[in-house]
């Protein structure tokens, strides 16, 4: 596979704003196949507005984002739906369907306007309840979860989308220390099984530096007011120079020998005062 | 999820609760025939069987249209309001969110004082219910960002501008001819039931109920929130169109013919929610054919307690609010999350 071929989203010069306030500058980014992409900056700074430009949600105002070699502004809704699979950091639930029902909702976009999904459909979101371990839960009421476990179905449900990205807004932000390792594990099995890649924003450096430790392909990005200031691995990314100036943090690079080799980790010292 | 045995029995129930329904109350009434002879009648049509011309007229031209109008109705209305509280998934919303009723009561009123109680009511109604969803729908477009929330405002704004309509309607209308005819046409009745109003109302009833039938498995997935329903692939704008199109038809057919019969889009919705789930594949054909033999019962009840009839809408609510609370006791109130 050439380097080009490699290319799964190519942003180029994406410039979007709200009412004229602009919150995306001139952002150019591309995600290859088979890595994780994880887009950090402040709060405000456009990580979501970004992600929505890549779900289609957004129509950047000039740029262009090409998905799999297709223009995402010329594509169906059910086309941008079997490309990318969006996982939501939480959402109000309002009726209390099955689990197997709302991973079943995956398939929606293989259905057609005035169809529901068949015997093939429902095999797919069994299997991939099965294979995620969660098929005790099958038949469970999934308003009756915990964040946690909603944050698997919704996962288990863009699997069952079949798309080869998956768009995953904070997915660590509800989760307790347990349940953000179980998730981080899952990223890297979906990951080391070659098909997928994942685009997803968070507030932890260290979420980044887990996933490079465990020598997954990840990248890291760094969205500062709108501009895509710093690319790379998230060990060269996301170093104290660059953090003090996205986020007015002081922070140590710190690093641990392990058997499995060299472990790096971000730890923050103080907050820089506002001048 | 329920044992198959228990769904499918439950899916036999869908038809054929209505169809016994008619049967029995085509029996009841000021003058009670008995069950042979009903069917004699109804099939005296088709196979010459021997009956009295005084009960088969009342039974074939008077009984059963009114019977079949009751199901429509009652189905369409629930139906409507089923895929509108999915639609916008907001537990107070009903068929006449939209200003459907408002529009086509005002259409009515219009209709009454310039041509009289004529059959000229029912497609003037028809037309202003539709427009006043038209005019919700660009309303609710002026923002922007148009959302649902924006369409159910511009719902409200809008119903509540015909309803003043309909108040200044009553307020010029002849006191001693117009109004009672007005006043009476809003609180509902079928008693003018005919076959030509079935067939007239009956088509936009019924394509407008088969079209959410059809669609009603995009309605489960909006209820995932419209970015999530989005991204799965359901083309937002399109099914909004499509679902407010078909209710708006359903709805306008039924009320048009009809008068405002309230309740049964609002709450019908919820019983059927709270019997069979949210699965809007089980609960759409659930809540028609619960609408439906609904509102059977209530006109049967509205023919039997006086002569005189009571309007539909009295009865609605003085029937259901009692059989809505049980309901809430025994399930619990199951169907919605708070």
């Amino acid at each position: 596979m050439g380097i080009m071929s490699s290319a799964l989203i190519q942003a180029r010069d994406i410039v979007f704003g709200y009412e004229g306030l602009p919150v995306l500058k001139n952002v150019s980014l591309t995600i290859n196949h088979g890595e994780v992409f994880c887009l950090l900056g402040p709060n405000g700074s456009g990580k979501t507005t970004l992600l929505d430009c890549f779900l289609g949600l957004n129509k950047p105002e000039s740029g262009s984002i090409t998905v799999n070699g297709k223009n995402l502004a010329d594509l169906h809704p059910t086309e941008t739906a079997q490309l990318l699979a969006y996982i939501p950091q939480s959402h109000q639930k309002n009726f209390p369907f099955t689990v197997f029902d709302v991973v079943l909702m995956g398939r929606t976009s293989y259905t057609g306007f005035f169809d529901s999904p068949d015997a093939n459909d429902r095999k797919i979101a069994s299997d991939v309840l099965e294979n995620m371990g969660l098929a005790h839960l099958s038949d469970r009421d999934y308003t009756r979860l915990s964040g946690g476990e909603s944050q698997l179905v919704l996962i288990a449900r863009a699997l069952a989308q079949e798309a080869p990205i998956l768009v995953m807004d904070e997915p660590s932000s509800h989760l307790d220390f347990r349940n953000e390792m179980h998730l981080l594990e899952m990223i890297i099995n979906i990951i080391s099984k070659g098909s997928r890649s994942v685009v997803l924003t968070t507030h932890s450096p260290y979420l980044a530096f887990f996933l490079e430790n465990r020598g997954i392909p990840v990248r890291a990005g760094l969205l500062e007011n709108g501009k895509l200031t710093e690319t790379g691995c998230p060990s060269s990314v996301l170093n104290p120079e660059n953090m003090a100036r996205a986020f007015n943090v002081n922070t140590a690079m710190i690093s641990h020998s392990s058997e499995s080799g060299e472990l790096k980790s971000l730890i923050p010292i103080n907050a820089i005062k506002e001048s | 999820m329920k044992p198959v045995r228990r769904r499918s029995a439950f899916y036999i129930l869908i038809p054929t609760a209505p169809v016994i329904l008619i049967l029995i109350s085509l029996c009841l009434g000021r003058y009670p025939i008995p069950v042979g002879d009903v069917i004699a009648s109804l099939l005296n049509p088709f196979f010459g069987t021997a009956i009295d011309a005084r009960t088969m007229a009342i039974i074939n031209y008077i009984r059963l249209p009114r019977a079949i109008l009751a199901v429509m109705v009652g189905g369409s209305l629930a139906v409507s309001g089923t895929a509108f509280q999915g639609l916008f998934r907001n537990p107070l919303v009903s068929s006449g969110m939209l200003g459907v009723s408002n529009g086509s009561g005002f259409g009515a009123a219009l209709a009454i004082i310039i041509f009289g109680s004529t059959p000229l009511v029912y497609p003037i109604s028809f037309l202003f219910g539709s427009l006043a969803v038209l005019f919700s729908y660009f309303v609710g477009r002026i923002y922007k960002t148009a959302t649902n929330i924006t369409l159910v405002l511009g719902g409200v704004i809008v119903g509540s501008l015909f309803s003043a309509g309909v108040s200044f309607l009553k307020y010029i209308a002849d006191p001693y001819d117009q109004l009672p005819a007005i006043v009476f046409w809003l609180m509902g009745s079928l008693a003018s039931a005919r076959y030509k109003d079935i067939l007239l109302a009956g088509i936009p009833m019924a394509a407008g109920s088969i079209g959410l039938f059809a669609v009603r498995y995009r309605i489960n997935v909006l209820a995932m929130g419209e970015k999530e329903a989005r991204t799965m692939g359901v083309d937002l704008r399109l099914t909004r169109i499509f679902v407010v199109a078909c209710a708006t038809l359903a709805t306008a057919g039924a009320v048009c013919v009809s008068g405002v019969i309230g309740w049964v889009g609002l709450i019908i919705p919820h019983m059927g929610r709270m019997i069979t789930g949210s699965d809007n594949r089980h609960l759409v054909p659930f809540s028609f054919s619960l609408g439906g033999c609904f509102l059977l019962i209530v006109d049967d009840i509205s023919r039997l307690i006086s002569g005189s009839e009571l309007p539909l809408g009295i009865l609605t609510a003085f029937i259901g609010a009692p059989f809505f609370i049980y309901l809430l006791k025994i399930t619990k109130g199951k169907g919605w999350e708070s």
